[in-house]
C-alpha cells in the first residue's frame, strides 16, 4: 500500500513535539534531563480535561500535533488508536476496588475504563464524527495498527490519523508488559501529499522479524521502556530524510515491511513551522 | 463495496451453545438469562451467562487459560466452525488467513482473580503471571494459534461496537489484499467489572431486560462468543454475504448517546450507500435495544423516522443480555441466520412498547422470508457501527 506521512505528533520525556525531535536529531538527545511531565492538552474542553487520565491526554495531545503539522481538517480525519496494555492506572483502581470489600466504583473512571477512551475524548475535543477504532496486538500494537491504518486510508481515500501511546506502570503490570516511561506518538497518513509528506509503501510478508534499533543511545533506551516507542527507529528516519527499509514484526510467523523515501520539502518546512 | 462472503457462522450466548440450541430459544421464545448470582457478586440482576463453560473441561493451555479465551474456544468447536476454518487455511495456506476479533472485557476477569490473591510485594501471585493474558488483546493472539492462522491478529476494542466493526475492517484488508480469508467474530466474558460498573452508572436492569418496553429499566449484562469466516470469493456453497458497512463517532460525550443520534444516523447512512441500497430495501433490522431509558429512545424515534414500515425492527437482547465487546457479533450472527432460516426473532420480554420510543417494535417472531438484514452496535465514547448482510 503506497501511502505518505504528512504529519508527527510526539510525547516523551523531555520531547513535547516533532519539531523538538527534529532539534536534537540525530545526536543530541543525550542532553536529555528532565522529568516526565504530562501534557495538558487545551483541546480537551475544560470540564472533561478534569476527569481526562493521562492516556487520555497523551493521545490527544499528539493527535492534535500531528494534525496540525499535516494541515488536514481534525475534524474530517478517521483514527486509529492502539497501546499493548491500555490504561492500567485504571485497570489497577478498577481491580484493586473489586478485590476490595465495598465495590464501589467511581462512574467517570469505569466509563474511562473502555480502551476507546482517547478515540472518544479526541473525537468530542475535535468535534471528528469520523470512524475511529482502537486497535492492536500486544507487543506488535503500533505495526497492527498501521496495517489497519494503511487499509482504511486505501479503500476510503481519506486521511487516517494513527495514535500510539503506553503509560508508564509499576507491579502488578510491571511483570506482565515492563513500561518505565510513559510516551505517545501519531501519523497522520494520506494517500497523496499535496504540501509535505514521505512516500511509504507498506505490505505484510510472511516471516519474523526482530524490531529494529535505534541510532541514538538515547532513543535506543526510550524505545525498549515502551511498547509505543517501539517505532522510534522510523522517527529517525524521517528525521534524517533518507531513504529507509524498515521491518516490524506482526507476529512470530509474519511481520510489516515499509519501504520510505523523504520527499524533498518535507522536513524543510516542518522546521519553518 | 465489493461484497465479502460469509462461509461459515457460530454463536454460543446464554441462549445457546451453536445455532441449533440458539434456534430453539429463538423459536420457543425462551430467554438465557438467569437470576443466579456472580460469585462473590452483590448486585441483584439477570445475567446471560453460558452456564455450559462452568463444567466445561476444555483444555486451554496455561499461557492463555482464562475465561474469556476458554470461551473462545467453546465458541469455535460449535457448528463445525473451526473445521471450516482449518479447510480455508489448508486451501488458502495458513499466512494468507487473518483474525480480527472484538472485546471490550479481554480477560479482565483473569485479573480481577489474581488481584484478589495479590502479594505483600504487589506482584501476581505464580500462577496468574500470565502476559499473554492480562493485556487488551489477548483473545486474538489465543484464537489465532488455536486455529493454525499465522496471517496477522487484530483486536478492536471500542466497547459496544467493537465486535461490528470486525466487519468493516474485514473488508477493508480484503480489498487490500491484507489476506483471502479472515475469522471475525468477538468475545467478552461477565466479570465483576462491568456488573459494578454499569451498576455505577444506574444502568443495570433488577429484572430481565425489556428493550423499548415502557416499564424499561436497563441491561442484563451477558457473555458471548460468536466468530464468522469471510472472504473475497465464495469458499464453498454459501451465498450469504457482507453488503455494506458504516462506522462513525458521535463526538458528543462519552457514556451518553447524542440525544438525536446523529453519530447513529451517520453509521447506518454510511452502510447504506456502501450497500447500494436504500433504507426501504432493508427487511429487517437487528436493533442494539439495550433495555436502557435513554438509548432506546433516541435509537427508535431515529429508526421510525429512516426506515419504512415494511422494515422488521426487533432487539435480541431479552435472550442473550447485552454481550458488550460480543454483542456486535452476537446480533450480526442474529441478523445472517434470520437470512438463512427466513425466521425473524421478535423482542422477548418487551410487551408494551413504549410509544416515546416511535419505532414499530416486533414483538413476537414471524417466519419471513428476508433478503437483506441490518444490524447496529452503539457503544460507550459514542462508538457506532451499522452492516448490512445479504445473499452475494
Amino acid at each position: 500500500m503506497k501511502l505518505c506521512i504528512t504529519g508527527v505528533g510526539l510525547w516523551a520525556r523531555g520531547l513535547s513535539g516533532w519539531n523538538e525531535f527534529l532539534a536534537r536529531s540525530p545526536n543530541d538527545f543525550a542532553g536529555i534531563d528532565a522529568a516526565f511531565s504530562p501534557p495538558s492538552p487545551e483541546a480537551i474542553p475544560a470540564r472533561e480535561r478534569r476527569r481526562a487520565p493521562l492516556s487520555v491526554r497523551l493521545a490527544v495531545e499528539v493527535a492534535h500535533q500531528s494534525c496540525r503539522m499535516a494541515g488536514v481538517d481534525k475534524a474530517l480525519v478517521a483514527s486509529v488508536f492502539t497501546s499493548a496494555m491500555g490504561d492500567t492506572d485504571i485497570t489497577d483502581y478498577l481491580c484493586r476496588e473489586l478485590a476490595g470489600p465495598t465495590k464501589m466504583l467511581s462512574p467517570t473512571k469505569f466509563h474511562n475504563s473502555v480502551h476507546n477512551a482517547p478515540s472518544g475524548y479526541w473525537s468530542i475535543s475535535a468535534g471528528n464524527r469520523s470512524p475511529s477504532s482502537y486497535a492492536g496486538d500486544f507487543h506488535a500494537t503500533v505495526p497492527v495498527a498501521l496495517l489497519e491504518a494503511a487499509t482504511l486510508c486505501t479503500t476510503e481515500d481519506r486521511p487516517v490519523l494513527l495514535v500510539a501511546y503506553d503509560i508508564a506502570n509499576a507491579p502488578p503490570f510491571a511483570d506482565i508488559c515492563p513500561i518505565r516511561e510513559s510516551f505517545a506518538v501519531a501519523f497522520v497518513l494520506a494517500r497523496s501529499a499535496p504540501r509535505t509528506g514521505w512516500r511509504i509503501d507498506v505490505a505484510v510478508v510472511d516471516g519474523p522479524a526482530d524490531w529494529p534499533q535505534a541510532h541514538s543511545p538515547y532513543l535506543r533506551a526510550l524505545a525498549a521502556s515502551n511498547p509505543a516507542a517501539y517505532c522510534l527507529p522510523l522517527l529517525e528516519a524521517l528525521a534524517a530524510e533518507r531513504p529507509a527499509e524498515l521491518h516490524w514484526p506482526l507476529s512470530r510467523w509474519c511481520h510489516l515491511a515499509m519501504s520510505l523515501k523523504p520527499s524533498d520539502s518535507v522536513t524543510r518546512d516542518a522546521r519553518q513551522a | 463495496m465489493r461484497a465479502a462472503c460469509i462461509n461459515a457462522y457460530t454463536l454460543t450466548c446464554a441462549a445457546g451453545v451453536g445455532m441449533p440450541a440458539v434456534n430453539r430459544s429463538l423459536k420457543e421464545a425462551r430467554t438465557g438469562l438467569s437470576e443466579t448470582p456472580w460469585p462473590g457478586c452483590g448486585v441483584a440482576t439477570w445475567l446471560g451467562r453460558v452456564a455450559a463453560l462452568d463444567d466445561d473441561e476444555r483444555h486451554v493451555d496455561e499461557r492463555w487459560g482464562c475465561r474469556n479465551n476458554r470461551l473462545a474456544q467453546l465458541g469455535l468447536e460449535q457448528d463445525g466452525f473451526a473445521t471450516r476454518v482449518r479447510e480455508a487455511v489448508a486451501h488458502y495456506g495458513a499466512g494468507r488467513c487473518a483474525v480480527i476479533l472484538g472485546t471490550s472485557t479481554s480477560s479482565i476477569g483473569r485479573t480481577e482473580q489474581a488481584y484478589s490473591e495479590l502479594q505483600p510485594d504487589q506482584r501476581f501471585s505464580p500462577e496468574f503471571r500470565q502476559p499473554e493474558v492480562h493485556n487488551p488483546h489477548s483473545v486474538s493472539g489465543y484464537v489465532a494459534e488455536y486455529l493454525g492462522i499465522t496471517g496477522p491478529a487484530m483486536t478492536l476494542s471500542t466497547a459496544c461496537s467493537s465486535s461490528a466493526k470486525v466487519f468493516a475492517s474485514a473488508a477493508r484488508w480484503l480489498a487490500c489484499n491484507v489476506a483471502d480469508a479472515i475469522v471475525v467474530g468477538g468475545v467478552d466474558s461477565l466479570c465483576l467489572s462491568v456488573i459494578y460498573g454499569f451498576h455505577s452508572l444506574q444502568l443495570v436492569s433488577p429484572n430481565p431486560c425489556r428493550p423499548f418496553d415502557r416499564d424499561r429499566e436497563g441491561i442484563s449484562l451477558g457473555e458471548a462468543a460468536g466468530f464468522a469466516l469471510v472472504s473475497r470469493d465464495p469458499f464453498g456453497a454459501n451465498s450469504l454475504a457482507l453488503l455494506g458497512y458504516g462506522e462513525s463517532t458521535d463526538a458528543y460525550h462519552m457514556s451518553s448517546a447524542h440525544p438525536e443520534g446523529l453519530g447513529a444516523q451517520l453509521a447506518m447512512q454510511a452502510a447504506i450507500k456502501r450497500s447500494g441500497l436504500s433504507f426501504e430495501g432493508i427487511d429487517y433490522l437487528n436493533l442494539h435495544g439495550t433495555g436502557t431509558r435513554s438509548n432506546d429512545g433516541i435509537e427508535g424515534r431515529l429508526c421510525a423516522s429512516l426506515f419504512p414500515e415494511s422494515t422488521l425492527l426487533s432487539a435480541t437482547k431479552g435472550w442473550t443480555g447485552h454481550t458488550l465487546g460480543a454483542a456486535g457479533i452476537t446480533e450480526a450472527v442474529l441478523s445472517i441466520n434470520a437470512l438463512a432460516t427466513g425466521f425473524v426473532p421478535g423482542t422477548l420480554n418487551t410487551r408494551s412498547p413504549d410509544p416515546a420510543c416511535e419505532a414499530p417494535i416486533l414483538l413476537d417472531g414471524v417466519e419471513a422470508p428476508i433478503d437483506t438484514a441490518m444490524s447496529n452496535s452503539f457503544g460507550f465514547g459514542g462508538n457506532n457501527c451499522s452492516l448490512i448482510f445479504g445473499r452475494a
